[in-house]
């Protein structure tokens, strides 16, 4: 099983302010705070920390068919720049990040031994259908692709609980996926 | 019982009855305009019923979804802890923790 999650930099600057009154304490742990008051940029902190749990929080909502929000409850570790670990009561999610100036992007695997593949982009249209449109075209195609059949015996169905789960001619496929979008970001990552 | 009591009791029942709708009513209105600045779907807020999901339906992204939190804290002047959060996805839900949480001052 596979997660993943986007945070567009300048977009969560415009609408999140991280630092008003409360917020820190509802959403990090102890060790957390501790990342984000040593690191440089504390907003790039915050939000990679962000990224990582709710990523790996995509994983657990496919395995416990539960929804809950609880940001403190996803604890995250981090093991270098971009590894870390992200647990949710037993489990331990692995997680990789990767920052630049314009957006931060996580992935999270629940264990290593998949193949993950993974494509980020970004939207010239700022409507929320429209970029959740084009994330899911973008990911038929690289599934279509990779199973050498047309693009349109692919569909990707969501479950009650916003999951997306792939289909092949009505057949579910065992391909894991997860989409995220946010501000002018946009990313599909699949585990085979 | 009188024919006439039995009418009271119904009347008052009646009225009752209206008051918590008001009440209700009113919760949702409030909650309505705490969310307003974070919805990403309008047609849903339009819309806006009890069973109205803050993330499926109103498209409020989860970060916002803690400003949702912090801001009905300020305006019931209530505490809400990690665990009621945990249930907070939707307007009912909602309503019935910051119902709870009047109802223990």
């Amino acid at each position: 099983m596979v997660g993943n999650d986007i945070v567009d930099l300048k977009q969560a600057a415009l609408e999140s302010h991280w630092q008003r009154k409360g917020f820190i304490n509802k959403v990090f742990t102890d060790q957390e705070i501790g990342y984000i008051k040593k690191a440089k940029h504390s907003s790039f902190m915050v939000w990679k920390l962000w990224s990582m749990k709710e990523s790996a929080y995509k994983i657990n909502v496919q395995q416990y068919n539960h929804r809950f929000f609880n940001p403190k409850k996803m604890a995250c570790r981090l093991l270098d720049a971009g590894q870390g670990v992200v647990t949710i009561n037993k489990d331990k999610y692995r997680t990789h990040s990767i920052v630049n100036d314009r957006f931060i992007y996580s992935i999270a695997t629940l264990n290593n031994s998949c193949n993950i593949e993974s494509e980020y982009f970004e939207f010239n249209n700022s409507s929320y259908r429209v970029q959740s449109r084009t994330g899911h075209s973008k990911l038929i195609q690289a599934i279509s692709k990779k199973l050498h059949v047309k693009n349109d015996v692919i569909k990707i169905k969501k479950s009650i609980l916003g999951v997306p789960k792939l289909y092949k001619n009505e057949n579910a496929l065992s391909i894991g996926c997860s989409l995220t979008n946010h501000g002018n970001y946009g990313a599909y990552v699949l585990s085979t | 019982m009188a024919l006439e009591t039995l009418m009271d009791v119904l009347f008052l029942r009646k009225l009752a009855n209206r008051r918590i709708t008001m009440k209700k009513e009113a919760l949702i209105a409030q909650l309505k305009d705490i969310v307003q600045p974070y919805v990403q779907n309008e047609e849903a807020l339009e819309n806006l019923t009890e069973n109205t999901d803050f993330i499926s339906d109103l498209k409020i992204n989860s970060a916002n979804l803690v400003d949702v939190v912090l801001d009905v804290e300020e305006v019931f002047d209530i505490e809400i802890d990690n665990d009621a959060m945990e249930k907070m996805l939707t307007v009912k839900a909602a309503m019935e923790i910051i119902s709870a949480k009047l109802d223990e001052k």
